[in-house]
C-alpha cells in the first residue's frame, strides 16, 4: 500500500486531498502543520508528501527542507500545493526540495494522476 | 450535505471566531506581529478553502481581506480602527453568507452586490485594485491561475511569448476563452460571431477552422464548424455573463506569464495543422498524464537551475524525474547520477518525448464537488477502486487530528439514550419487587437486584462520561463580548476595557447556551447605565477607562459567573423611591428596606431605573427577565453594589442541567415532581396545628410563620385533606421565601432527565417539564413559581 502524508492546516483542504487520494486507493495520513509532518515522517515512512506552504508552527518550505535534511532524510517525492502564486514561490519550493509545485485548488483528477505517477512502481495498484 | 462542505462550514466557524477575537485584540495591541499573523492566517485559510467550492464572492472577499492583512503583516500599513471596522464587517457578511450556505448550500443571490462595496473599502488602503482592469468591474478579481489549456497554440507562439513576458513584468493576468459553438447553434438563435465581437477588452482573437472540411457533397452550410480562441482583459465574471446562454460551449481560463510559459515549454512544437482529430477517452487521459509528467520534468529542470540539490534532495529529484520519464515512455537509469547527468537526462526527455496529441476540451472548471460526489472516473494506472482506504491498525494514520468534532445533535441523542437507559434500568427494581411479591422468589429478586446494581454503576459512569463530553468552557459564552463591548462602547462614547477571567471553567453546553442572553443583558446594562463617560469618571477622580469584568469560577457542582464594573453603582435610595413610585413596595418598606434589599428591587418585574429608555438595554426587558431566565436554569442571581464604585452581579448556575433531582409528591392520586434544590424540608403537621392568618393557611415552624398553599387547589384538582391524619407539608424556598405545599403524600427522590413541555402543553407554565419514571409513568415536574402565582389567583 502506498502511504501519503497530507499536510495542511486547513481541515477542509486536508479533507479534500485526503478523500481524493483515499478514493484512488492510497493510504493517507494527515498532519496539520510542518512540525506534525516532520514528527510523523520520523516514525513512519511515507511514499509521498502533499504539503501546503502557509502553515503555523512550521511552514511548508521549512517542513520540506527538514524532510530532506539528515533529521528525516526521506527521498520520497513531495508535492507542494499552495494558494501562493507569486513569482518565486515555486522556486522556493524547488530549492527546499519539492518535486512539483501546484496552485490551489488543484484539479481532482490531476492530483491523483500526479500522485500515482510519482509513486509509480509502488503506486496504488502495486 | 456534502461532507467537504460540512467540514468547511465547521472550520469556517472556528476561523470566524479567531478572526473576530484577533482583530479586537489587535486594536488594543496594534503592533503585535503574532496577532496580525494569526488573523492573516485565518483569512488565508478561508480563502484557500473557499476555493474548493463554487463561492467566487467568498473567495474574492477573503482575498481582499487577506491582502490588507498581508500589508499590515509586512509593515506596509498600520491597522487603524477604520480598517478593523471594515474587516469585521467583511467577516460579519461572511458569517451571514455561511448561514445561508448552511441552509441552501449556496451563497445568497445578493452576495456579489453585498461584497462589492466592502471589497473596494478593503482595497482602498492598498491604493485600490491590485489587478488593473480597464472596465473597473470586479476590482478584486481573484487571480486563480489555471493550468494552461492545450488550445492556446492558435494564438501564435510569437504573440504568446511576448504576452507572457509582458504579463510577468506587470504581474497581471489575462483571460482566455475558447468558444466551441455547437454545430446546430444557428437553429437555436445563437450567433457566435456576434457574441465574440462583443467580448470587451479584446486583445487577440483567432478563428479556428475545422481540421478537415467535410467533402463538398456532405457540406452543410447551416452547421457551424468554426470555433474561436480569444484573449481578453475583461474579468471572468463579465465573460461568464456575456456567454451565459452558451456556458457548455465555453472554456475560460485565467493565465499569467508563468502559465503561458509553461504552455510554451510543454507544447512549443505543437502545430495546430498537424494535430490529429480529437482523441478518444483513453488517449485523453494519456495526454493529460503526459502533460503532468512534463510539468514534473520542467520542475526538475527549474530546480537544477535555481538550486544545487544534493543528498536526499538529489535522490528525490532523480526519483521524480525517473517516474515522470517513465510515464512518457522513456525508461531512465539515473542511479548515482550527478546534477549534470540528471539535467542532461531531463533536457533529453523534454526534447525528445513524443508530442502528446491534442486532447478533447478540458473538463469544465470546478470538477471538485462532482469528483467527490461521483465515484472516480477511470482511475489512472488501473488502480483497483475497491482497495481498503486505510487499515484500522494503521500506525501512520491520522497524525494531526486527535480531536473529534461531533455534531451537537449526536451528543444530545446520546444523552437522551442515557436517560432512557436509566429509565430501563430503574425498571429492574420494579421487576425485583414483582419477583418477590408475585412469584414468591426471593432468590430471583436478589439476583435481579445484583444485576441492577451492576447496571446502575455502568449507567452512572456512562452518564458521567456523556455529560463530560457536553462540557464546554465558559469562553464559548464569553466569546461574543469583546466585540459587543467594543461596538457598544463606541456608540456610547465610553472607553471600556473588558477583562475576562476563568474562561476555561467548564459547564454543560445547555447552561453555556442559556447563559448567553442573561449575560448580554447584564453587560448591556452595565455599559448603558453602570459605566459613566470618561469625562464623568475623571471628574469623579476615577481612571478614564472603565473596567468591565466577566469572571467565572467553579464552585462544587455549580458555576459562579460574575459581571462586575467600576461604574457609578446603584443608588439604593433612588431604587427605593422608584419602586415606591411604581407601586412595587409599600411606604413601610420604603423606610425599612436595607440597602442590599433595595438593590435587589431592580430584579422586580416592571422596574427600570433609567430615566429614559436607551436603545441599548431599554427594550422592554428588564433585570426581571434576567432573573427569570437564570432561575429557569435552576440558578440564582444576586447583585451587590456600592454607590460610586461599581456593581457586581453574580449568577450561580448548576454545572449541568442534564440530570435533575426531583422529589416526587402526590396529590389527588397524581404524582408530581419538585426540583430538590428548592426543597427545604418535609414536615407532617397535625391538622389541629395548622393556623390561618388573613385567609391564608399557615404553619408555624420554629417560631417562623410559613404560608401553606394547597397544591390540589392551585392545580384545580379535586382533593381534600383527611382531617384524621397529619398534614403532609413540603417546605420549599422560592425567590428566597419559604412556602409550604400541602400534598397528599411524599415519595422518594429520583434522578430524572427533564424534557421540556412540547406542543400545546408548552403553554402550561405551571410545569417546567416532564420526566419518564422507571415504571413507565410520566412525571410532571412543577414550576413552583408559577404554581404559587396560580395559588394566589385561586385564593
Amino acid at each position: 500500500m502506498t502511504r501519503v502524508l497530507v499536510v495542511d492546516d486547513a481541515a477542509t483542504v486536508r479533507l479534500y486531498h485526503t478523500s481524493l487520494l483515499q478514493e484512488a486507493g492510497f493510504e493517507v495520513a494527515e498532519a496539520a502543520n510542518g512540525l506534525e509532518a516532520v514528527e510523523a515522517a520520523m516514525t513512519t515512512p511515507f511514499d509521498l508528501f502533499v504539503v501546503d506552504v502557509n502553515m503555523p508552527k512550521m511552514n511548508g518550505y521549512a517542513c520540506v527542507e527538514t524532510l530532506r535534511s539528515e533529521t528525516v532524510g526521506t527521498a520520497a517525492p513531495v508535492l507542494m500545493i499552495s494558494t501562493e502564486d507569486r513569482p518565486g514561490d515555486a522556486d522556493r519550493a524547488y530549492q527546499a526540495g519539492a518535486n512539483l509545485y501546484m496552485v490551489k485548488p488543484v484539479d481532482a483528477e490531476r492530483l491523483v494522476r500526479v500522485a500515482t505517477m510519482l509513486t509509480s512502481g509502488k503506486g496504488p495498484a502495486a | 450535505m456534502n461532507p467537504l462542505l460540512a467540514q468547511f462550514l465547521a472550520e469556517a466557524n472556528d476561523l470566524l471566531a479567531s478572526v473576530d477575537d484577533g482583530l479586537l485584540q489587535l486594536e488594543r495591541n496594534p503592533g503585535d506581529p503574532e496577532l496580525v499573523n494569526e488573523v492573516f492566517r485565518a483569512a488565508h485559510t478561508f480563502k484557500g478553502s473557499s476555493g474548493l467550492f463554487d463561492f467566487p464572492e467568498l473567495t474574492r472577499l477573503t482575498h481582499a481581506a487577506e491582502d490588507l492583512l498581508d500589508a499590515v503583516r509586512g509593515g506596509r500599513l498600520a491597522l487603524d480602527s477604520g480598517m478593523a471596522d471594515d474587516l469585521l464587517a467583511a467577516f460579519d457578511l461572511i458569517r451571514g453568507w455561511l448561514a445561508h450556505v448552511t441552509a441552501h448550500e449556496r451563497l445568497p443571490a445578493t452576495a456579489g452586490q453585498d461584497a462589492a462595496g466592502l471589497i473596494t473599502k478593503l482595497r482602498a488602503p492598498l491604493g485600490g485594485e491590485t489587478v488593473a482592469t480597464d472596465q473597473g468591474q470586479e476590482p478584486s478579481a481573484v487571480r486563480r491561475i489555471d493550468p494552461p489549456p492545450e488550445w492556446l497554440a492558435p494564438l501564435g507562439t510569437e504573440w504568446l511569448i511576448e504576452t507572457a513576458a509582458w504579463l510577468s513584468t506587470t504581474a497581471s493576468t489575462l483571460r482566455f476563452v475558447r468558444y466551441l459553438p455547437d454545430q446546430d447553434c444557428f437553429f437555436r438563435a445563437e450567433d457566435p460571431l456576434h457574441l465574440v465581437r462583443q467580448v470587451p477588452g479584446l486583445d487577440r482573437m483567432t478563428v479556428i477552422r475545422p481540421e478537415q472540411w467535410p467533402p463538398r457533397e456532405e457540406y452543410d452550410e447551416y452547421a457551424c464548424l468554426l470555433s474561436f480562441v480569444v484573449a481578453t482583459r475583461a474579468s471572468t465574471g463579465e465573460l461568464e455573463y456575456l456567454f451565459r446562454y452558451v456556458p457548455d460551449q465555453i472554456s475560460i481560463v485565467e493565465l499569467d506569464g508563468a502559465a503561458i510559459n509553461r504552455h510554451l515549454e510543454g507544447e512549443e512544437a505543437e502545430d495546430l495543422e498537424t494535430v490529429p482529430a480529437a482523441a478518444p477517452d483513453a488517449l485523453h487521459v494519456d495526454a493529460r498524464l503526459a502533460a503532468d509528467a512534463r510539468a514534473v520534468l520542467t520542475a526538475a529542470h527549474r530546480t537544477l537551475a535555481v538550486g544545487e540539490p544534493t543528498g536526499t534532495q538529489l535522490l528525490a529529484l532523480i526519483g521524480s524525474v525517473t517516474s515522470a520519464a517513465l510515464a512518457l515512455g522513456v525508461p531512465l537509469d539515473l542511479t548515482g547520477a550527478d546534477r549534470e547527468a540528471v539535467n542532461a537526462a531531463v533536457e533529453g526527455v523534454l526534447g525528445r518525448a513524443p508530442i502528446e496529441p491534442a486532447a478533447t476540451p478540458p473538463a469544465v472548471d470546478h470538477p471538485v464537488l462532482a469528483a467527490l460526489a461521483a465515484p472516480p472516473a477511470a482511475t489512472p494506472a488501473g488502480a483497483p477502486a475497491d482497495l481498503p482506504a486505510a487499515r484500522a491498525d494503521d500506525p501512520g494514520g491520522q497524525v494531526g487530528t486527535r480531536v473529534l468534532k461531533v455534531d451537537q445533535e449526536k451528543v444530545d441523542r446520546l444523552m437522551e439514550l442515557v436517560g432512557e437507559l436509566n429509565v430501563a434500568k430503574n425498571g429492574l427494581t420494579f421487576l425485583a419487587a414483582a419477583a418477590e411479591e408475585e412469584f414468591g422468589s426471593r432468590a430471583l429478586s436478589r439476583r435481579i437486584k445484583d444485576q441492577y446494581s451492576g447496571m446502575h454503576r455502568i449507567a452512572e459512569e456512562l452518564q458521567a462520561a456523556v455529560m463530560d463530553v457536553r462540557m464546554l468552557p465558559l469562553s464559548v459564552a464569553f466569546g461574543r463580548f469583546p466585540r459587543l463591548v467594543r461596538d457598544l462602547s463606541r456608540r456610547l462614547g465610553k472607553t471600556i476595557e473588558l477583562v475576562t477571567e476563568g474562561d476555561d471553567t467548564m459547564a454543560d453546553k445547555d447552561v453555556i447556551e442559556a447563559l448567553g442572553d442573561p449575560l448580554v443583558h447584564l453587560v448591556r446594562n452595565s455599559l448603558d447605565h453602570g459605566i459613566e463617560t470618561s469625562d464623568e469618571r475623571i471628574a469623579a477622580g476615577k481612571p478614564g477607562t472603565a473596567r468591565l469584568t466577566l469572571a467565572a469560577v467553579a464552585d462544587g457542582d455549580a458555576v459562579l459567573v460574575e459581571v462586575s464594573d467600576d461604574g457609578r453603582g446603584v443608588d439604593p435610595m433612588r431604587v427605593k423611591r422608584k419602586a415606591y413610585e411604581k407601586g412595587l413596595i409599600s411606604e413601610e418598606e420604603l423606610e425599612s428596606l436595607s440597602d442590599t434589599e433595595a438593590v435587589d428591587l431592580v430584579f422586580r418585574a416592571g422596574f427600570s431605573t433609567a430615566d429614559q429608555i436607551s436603545d441599548l438595554s431599554g427594550r422592554g426587558v428588564g433585570m426581571d427577565a434576567v432573573r427569570a431566565s437564570v432561575e429557569k436554569l435552576g440558578g440564582t442571581v444576586t447583585m451587590r453594589s456600592e454607590l460610586g464604585s461599581g456593581t457586581v452581579t453574580r449568577l450561580r448556575l448548576p454545572l449541568s442541567m442534564a440530570v435533575t433531582q426531583v422529589m416526587v409528591v402526590s396529590v389527588a392520586g397524581q404524582r408530581f415532581g419538585v426540583p430538590v434544590d428548592l426543597v427545604v424540608e418535609t414536615v407532617r403537621v397535625p391538622a389541629a396545628e395548622m393556623g390561618r392568618v388573613l385567609h391564608q393557611d399557615v404553619v408555624v415552624m420554629r417560631g417562623e410563620v410559613v404560608p401553606v398553599i394547597d397544591l390540589a387547589r392551585a392545580l384545580q384538582m379535586p382533593w381534600a385533606p383527611d382531617d384524621s391524619r397529619d398534614r403532609a407539608v413540603l417546605i420549599v424556598s422560592v425567590n428566597g421565601q419559604r412556602v409550604g405545599l400541602l400534598v397528599e403524600q411524599f415519595h422518594r427522590e429520583v434522578d430524572v432527565i427533564l424534557k421540556p413541555m412540547e406542543g400545546l402543553l408548552a403553554y402550561a407554565d405551571e410545569f417546567s417539564g416532564t420526566a419518564l419514571l422507571g415504571d413507565g409513568l410520566v412525571l410532571l415536574v412543577l414550576n413552583l413559581k408559577e404554581v404559587l402565582g396560580l395559588a394566589a389567583r385561586a385564593a
